[in-house]
């Protein structure tokens, strides 16, 4: 039986969750270097834990490890996230007001999501960023697909009413 | 509109009729572009290979379990396994046999645990157990000894010849090939040789030659004559005394037209050479030349 000890599949699990480990705290807590070591502790314990957990179990090992490393440790910070440049060549010729806006846009955006309670957050960025699947989101997180998608729900309402300043 | 219609639209699961619906409302353009917009974000950089290796390097080789716990483990293993060898070759050496051995042209005493004293003549070899000595006094002969043995238990030469068992006396033994001699100088000797028991007391002899036991004199003196340096020799195949001459010299004797099982009576002296050989070509009738090392013993004038 394959073995999460073996080194290929250790090595495995981590090129197939890691950055999504990284992702998740980062998504809560806004803080790249604590995703650092959380990835590095979460697999660290999976690695001593390895006779223990079976590779099917490993993704939600690694994700809980991750998600009580700094639970109630650390504050918050804000998340930056980048914007990828969608001002492409074939817009150079857009207006500088139409520039400003885009420019305000993603700083409203940018507040928005920092605004929003961090589980929602979370849930959020793991489907529009990383493109999870509310089921998978769910499984990380431990709740039903349900409550995913009613964060998601209110996620969406949140940041349109902040940025439209309703 | 559904419940978390707004998660169902972003995942594309509402229906024909309530997508149309959504977006005939006034939010749609707002929520289009938090789509397209958020769409576009992405995440701080990691570079999981990088991550893989920093945790081998950090965490894995060097974990802490490993670093404090192994090299420990590690120390004791071996410090069991250095103590198991030393225990094991403690008790191996403390069974081990002693061994006493003399080259050619070599002589040597060996004092027993109980004052037992042993003279080898050359090329010979003993051996005992120093540590079971007070319950079992047995020695294993190879060549020529002379034996003072201390009064106490019984008192064995084990040879291939055959055994001899002692009980406070003084003896020689001589265990060469085809060659066993056991004489005894004080006490009483018993010598075993094909299941054949002989008592030799002091003052007589027990020769095997080429397995024939031979009738022999009474030895001359109270000590074998080469513990006097001298190889004394009465009614002895020729051979047997050239072999002793090698033995006693470290020299190599060859022989041209002599019978070498003509017996010889007489001795020689066991520290220069010339007299010795001289010894035996006189009354053998036989002359010698030296070539270093090497010494020809030839039947009269027919060397040239």
């Amino acid at each position: 039986m394959s073995n999460v000890c073996e080194d290929h599949i250790f090595s495995k699990v981590f090129k197939t969750h890691s950055k999504t480990v990284f992702n998740y705290i980062f998504y809560k807590f806004g803080n790249e270097e604590k995703a650092h070591d959380a990835v590095q502790e979460a697999f660290v314990k999976l690695w001593q834990n390895c006779a223990k957990v079976s590779p099917e179990k490993a993704k939600s090992y690694v994700y809980t490890v991750a998600n009580n490393l700094y639970l109630n440790v650390i504050k918050a910070e804000k998340v930056r996230l980048k914007h990828a440049d969608s001002i492409g060549n074939d817009r150079t010729n857009e207006s500088p007001e139409f520039l400003m806006e885009e420019k305000e846009y993603k700083e409203k955006l940018d507040n928005a999501l920092n605004a929003l309670p961090e589980n929602q957050r979370t849930t959020f960025l793991l489907n529009r960023i990383d493109g999870k699947k509310y089921a998978e989101i769910a499984e990380m997180e431990g709740v039903s697909v349900k409550a995913i998608e009613k964060r998601m729900h209110l996620a969406l309402k949140s940041l349109r009413e902040h940025i439209d300043g309703i | 509109m559904q419940e978390n219609y707004l998660a169902k639209w972003l995942s594309g699961e509402l229906s024909e009729e309530e997508l149309q619906e959504f977006k005939n409302s006034e939010e749609f353009a707002s929520y289009q572009k938090l789509k397209d917009a958020t769409s576009k974000l992405t995440a701080p950089e990691f570079d999981s290979e990088k991550a893989l290796q920093r945790l081998k390097d950090e965490h894995i080789e060097n974990a802490p379990k490993v670093i404090t716990l192994n090299p420990f483990k590690k120390f004791l293993k071996v410090a069991a396994a250095i103590a198991l060898l030393l225990t094991a070759s403690f008790f191996y050496m403390s069974t081990l046999n002693e061994k006493v051995t003399t080259n050619f042209a070599e002589r040597s005493e060996v004092l027993l645990p109980d004052n037992s004293e042993i003279f080898l003549n050359a090329d010979s070899e003993v051996t005992y157990s120093e540590k079971n000595w007070d319950t079992k006094r047995n020695i294993d002969l190879k060549g020529e000894a002379f034996f003072k043995v201390a009064k106490g238990k019984k008192f064995t030469v084990s040879t291939d010849h055959g055994t001899v068992a002692v009980l406070g006396t003084q003896f020689n033994v001589e265990n060469r090939e085809g060659f066993f001699e056991v004489t005894c100088y004080e006490g009483l000797v018993s010598v075993s040789y094909n299941n054949e028991e002989t008592k030799l007391p002091a003052g007589t002899s027990f020769l095997l030659i080429n397995g024939k036991i031979i009738d022999s004199g009474a030895p001359s003196g109270s000590l074998p004559a080469w513990m006097n340096n001298e190889s004394s020799f009465e009614s002895i195949p020729l051979k047997y005394v050239f072999a002793e001459l090698e033995r006693q010299f470290d020299i190599t004797v060859k022989t041209k037209n002599i019978d070498t099982n003509l017996l010889f009576t007489g001795s020689f002296n066991n520290t220069d050479l010339n007299m010795a050989l001289k010894s035996i070509s006189t009354p053998s009738k036989t002359s010698f030349t030296i070539d270093g090392d090497n010494v020809l013993f030839y039947a009269g004038n027919t060397q040239q």
